[in-house]
């Protein structure tokens, strides 16, 4: 399933890239993520509770970044298993300046899906994939202006 | 016979009134006294090594009875699943038949998404399902492979180690290669088509659903199936997987509801809850979700071909070449080689007298669920090659569809008085007159004016296409001894027994078996005929291995020539019997007397008696012939001296939007030759189910697998089955050529109209494509309104 995108952001490069390596800031704005522990260098342990039409699951999993260029971007690839299936994914996350305080959030990658996650049907799933990510902008500009 | 009261009516079909009331009773609705129910923990990929199974939390769980694991069965000894067929290397090497284990065991690998590790018994289905929830699975996902074409090429992951490049076996059939390519080379036109046709899901009403019950008491176990087939499921699962004597088995299929193939197979779900409620001493129930019946029941068609059709100046075919590479799935399921070769490969002369042909096959693993028998099963696949062949030639050639076929056909001949037809390709055709089919349908379309229409509808911007499909098909599946040279393990003939009770009511033990044909009214019209008594005191029992001596079940349109024939020749044995008795008692020879609407006369006299008092005689045999035996039962395996072959033409019209690509079909006309009817009705019904599967395969359905071998289709909401909307007010007529060498004279109808329907249609798409001026040869299955404007932008 191809995971790209792009979205402005209300806050400098700086500001945004600080809020991306923040545990507690990603464990606040990413949809259904109850816990996010760091496990080792760039390693987090992530448990998510995602309900959303077909897909209503507990997910657990690992989530490491990889490639980081500090202040501009860096890989991340999320893999998570649950009830439902299973979700390994990898996407390249870039940082772009735009009008001196604002950023350009550029996200390029894929999801492998299995089991009933794959099953239901990328039409299905590319929805629910959608709105999780517009959700997670949503709550990036919330923490961005209540911060 | 003189009496015909029922055969060649619409009588009505007497199973009807169990299931449109809703009392039907299918193995989902058995409850047996202490009954548990079975979930399955199952591959969430397509190719994954089980590094672990922890099942302790789950067994904890409430409700749970016994959880088992592909380590428990790899400690029993048990068996895997058997292919039935076995076709073999062109150098002569066996083919390839990887275990099919019932449950996978750790440090082994799932070859498809859903194969099973292990299996949860529990009070309530709900319990398994949540405590199959709970039985952890550590998987290393492994890459796989899905096309049948990629997995033979270098490099493709394997499937089995112990299959090389993916296959199972190569094969070929037909005239020998160096002149069929010297053939083709001399041609003056030659038409290619590189292909795919789709793979299908088979979607049965009724889901599969099995319950194993071990009897402690008697040391005995019963399977209640929702098969097509119980004494060859009995003997597959005693003989080859579990072990079990036939004798302590009794396999039961109740009520089906449906199957297109998918229930002709032996599933491991079957040996599974058989051989589990011997060691939990209680019944297990295990129905599949509609989730599971896509992911699991063996899919259809799945080819990858390169066509070729040499023609000489004139239009006689010259020679036909075809290569294809035939995905088989992760296992062989049981007539998993048979369906690309033998039943495919064969056919590849249809309705022409091409001179040379030649197919070179491969059978290849792949990790996806078996593909199998899907209705048709290889003849769809061989009549859409022959004739997408035959409409794109024309088209190139600037021929008329029609006539380049009149011109190919094989001349009328009856198997009687003139001989069946030798093909190239290793049948022996019984009876046919190709030309009659073609010219009622094509009167029927009214085709003059189609072109003009066509022609006047191009010019305002408007585009109608009509295709053409003319078929035939190998039917009542059965001669031993060919099935036998074919590489069958079984024999494929048919059993009946006639027992005339001393009331003269009758019942008929058949050993095929009904999923929705209708073989309760079929049958009892042959038999009321035939004895000349109503249909109400005729009573048909099928689907059960402890009252049926013996069967080999319902696929290939096999249920009326082989197993109808079979109850004729009992009807034959009773008939000879009844007559020695009435004889005896009206005092004359059995030579002068005639049996005609239920009674013995003496010729030219009015002395009789009645069936029913000569069945009472037998049972009371106080005034009876010296010598001759009590009663009235008889029993006949019927084994045909070769299949039947019945034959048609379908034409689609169609009509296609210009802006979006979106087809929709206007018309369909489908004049089939099935040989003698026995049920209008119910062949018309046959028909009309068949083609709307055809159609669907043409517009609307097929299996998608991602790259890592999920079925991204996987429900109704993404893969799309025909419904009454899609299809038009079907037009169908039938030609009656019988079946010399079966005592009805019949061949068959279950798969017609699924063979012949699905090139008509994309033929009629291409046509109309043509006709404003979008020379397009191939758009792949089915053909979506995108696929066709695409197409259509391309060209």
């Amino acid at each position: 399933m191809d995971l790209s995108g792009s979205h402005i952001l209300n806050a400098t490069p700086d500001r945004v890239w600080a809020m991306l390596m923040d545990t507690d800031v990603l464990a606040r704005i990413v949809p259904g993520v109850t816990t996010l522990e760091k496990t080792g260098e760039n390693e987090y342990k992530a448990i998510a509770q995602v309900k959303m039409g077909p897909v209503n699951g507990s997910f657990s999993g690992g989530l490491t970044m990889q490639d980081i260029r500090e202040g501009e971007g860096y890989t991340l690839n999320v893999k998570q298993s649950s009830k439902i299936g299973n979700a390994d994914a990898t996407v390249k996350i870039d940082l772009k300046s735009v009008d001196d305080d604002k950023t350009e959030l550029v996200f390029d990658g894929g999801a492998k899906l299995s089991g009933l996650l794959a099953r239901t049907g990328n039409r299905v799933m590319s929805g629910v994939a959608n709105s999780l990510t517009k959700q997670f902008f949503e709550n990036f500009e919330q923490e961005i202006s209540s911060s | 016979m003189s009496n015909t009261k029922y055969i060649g009516q619409s009588v009505k079909r007497v199973e009807d009134k169990r299931f449109i009331t809703g009392k039907g009773r299918y193995t989902d609705d058995i409850k047996l006294v202490g009954m548990t129910y079975a979930a399955f923990v199952r591959s969430p990929y397509a190719h994954a090594k089980v590094l672990s199974i922890e099942s302790a939390e789950a067994l904890e769980m409430p409700g749970v009875v016994a959880i088992f694991t592909g380590d428990d069965i790899k400690a029993s000894g048990i068996g895997g699943v058997p292919t039935g067929w076995v076709i073999n290397f062109r150098n002569g090497d066996t083919m390839k038949e990887p275990p099919h284990p019932l449950l996978i065991a750790t440090s082994s690998t799932a070859k498809h998404i859903g194969d099973p590790v292990a299996v949860v018994i529990a009070e309530t289905y709900a319990q398994a399902v949540d405590a199959a929830e709970a039985v952890v699975v550590d998987w290393e996902d492994l890459p796989a492979v899905t096309d049948a074409f990629k997995a033979t090429q270098d490099g493709a992951t394997l499937v089995h180690d112990s299959a090389p490049g993916n296959l199972a076996f190569d094969w070929e059939l037909g005239n020998p290669i160096s002149e069929v390519d010297a053939a083709i080379e001399a041609s003056a036109h030659v038409t290619t088509l590189d292909f795919i046709n789709q793979r299908m899901v088979p979607n049965a009403i009724e889901p599969r659903s099995y319950i194993g019950h071990y009897d402690e008491a008697t040391d005995k176990y019963t399977l209640y199936t929702s098969t097509q087939n119980p004494h060859l499921i009995r003997l597959l699962m005693c003989a080859f997987v579990l072990g079990i004597p036939e004798h302590k088995v009794r396999v039961l299929g109740p009520d089906v509801g449906g199957g297109f193939g998918s229930k002709i197979f032996h599933y491991t779900e079957e040996a599974l809850v058989t051989w589990a409620s011997q060691k939990i001493k209680r019944p297990i129930k295990w129905t599949e979700t509609r989730s599971e019946a896509f992911m699991l029941d063996a899919h259809g068609r799945d080819h990858v071909s390169k066509a070729e059709m040499g023609f000489d100046a004139e239009g006689n075919v010259t020679a036909l070449r075809i290569k294809t590479y035939a995905n088989l799935g992760a296992y062989l399921s049981t007539f998993g080689p048979v369906v690309p070769t033998f039943l495919h490969g064969t056919l590849l002369q249809g309705l022409y007298t091409t001179p040379k042909i030649h197919i070179e096959l491969y059978g290849v693993f792949t990790h996806t669920v078996a593909v199998d028998a899907y209705r048709g099963a290889g003849r769809p696949e061989a009549t859409y090659l022959l004739e997408r062949l035959m409409d794109l030639a024309a088209l190139e050639m600037g021929k008329d569809p029609v006539e380049l076929r009149k011109r190919n056909f094989i001349p009328a001949f009856d198997g009687v008085e003139q001989p069946g037809y030798q093909t190239q390709v290793a049948l022996q055709y019984d009876s046919g007159n190709y030309h009659g089919v073609l010219e009622r349908a094509v009167e029927m379309l009214d085709y003059g004016n189609f072109r003009k229409e066509q022609k006047e509808a191009a010019q305002n911007g408007k585009l109608l296409g009509v295709g053409f499909s003319t078929y035939i098909e190998a039917c009542g599946i059965a001669p031993s001894a060919v099935v036998g040279a074919l590489g069958a393990r079984a024999g494929l003939y048919e059993s009946a027994q006639v027992r005339v009770q001393p009331t003269g009511k009758v019942s008929v033990f058949s050993g095929s078996h009904s999923h929705g044909q209708g073989h309760e009214t079929t049958f009892a019209q042959i038999v009321a005929d035939k004895f000349g008594i109503p249909m109400e005191d005729v009573d048909i029992v099928h689907g059960d291995s402890d009252a049926v001596a013996f069967g080999m079940g319902t696929y290939g349109s096999r249920s009326l020539a082989v197993g109808g024939s079979a109850i004729v020749k009992s009807i034959d044995k009773v008939l000879e019997k009844g007559a020695k008795i009435a004889a005896h008692k009206l005092e004359c020879a059995a030579d002068d007397l005639e049996f005609a609407e239920g009674k013995w006369t003496v010729k030219g006299t009015d002395q009789s008696i009645s069936f029913g008092d000569v069945a009472l005689t037998a049972y009371i045999p106080h005034v009876y012939p010296e010598g001759l035996e009590p009663g009235m039962d008889f029993s006949s395996f019927y084994d045909p001296a070769n299949f039947t072959y019945p034959f048609g033409c379908h034409i689609a019209v169609v009509e296609v939007d210009k802006e979006t690509g979106k087809v929709r079909l206007r018309r369909f006309i489908a004049v089939d030759d099935v040989g003698n009817v026995i049920n209008p009705m119910i062949v018309d019904g046959q028909i009309h189910g068949g083609l709307a599967q055809g159609i669907g395969q043409a517009l609307l359905e097929g299996a998608i697998y991602d790259e890592n071998g999920q079925l991204t289709n996987g429900s109704y909401m993404d893969y799309a089955m025909p419904r009454a909307d899609d299809l038009p007010m079907f037009e169908v007529d039938r030609q009656i050529t019988p079946c010399p060498h079966n005592p009805l004279g019949v061949k068959g109808a279950g798969e017609a109209g699924c063979i012949g329907s699905t090139p008509a249609v994309v033929n009629a798409v291409i046509d109309a494509l043509w006709s404003g001026g979008y020379q397009v040869k191939d758009i792949a299955m089915p053909l979506t309104g995108e696929r066709v404007w695409r197409a259509m932008q391309n060209n």
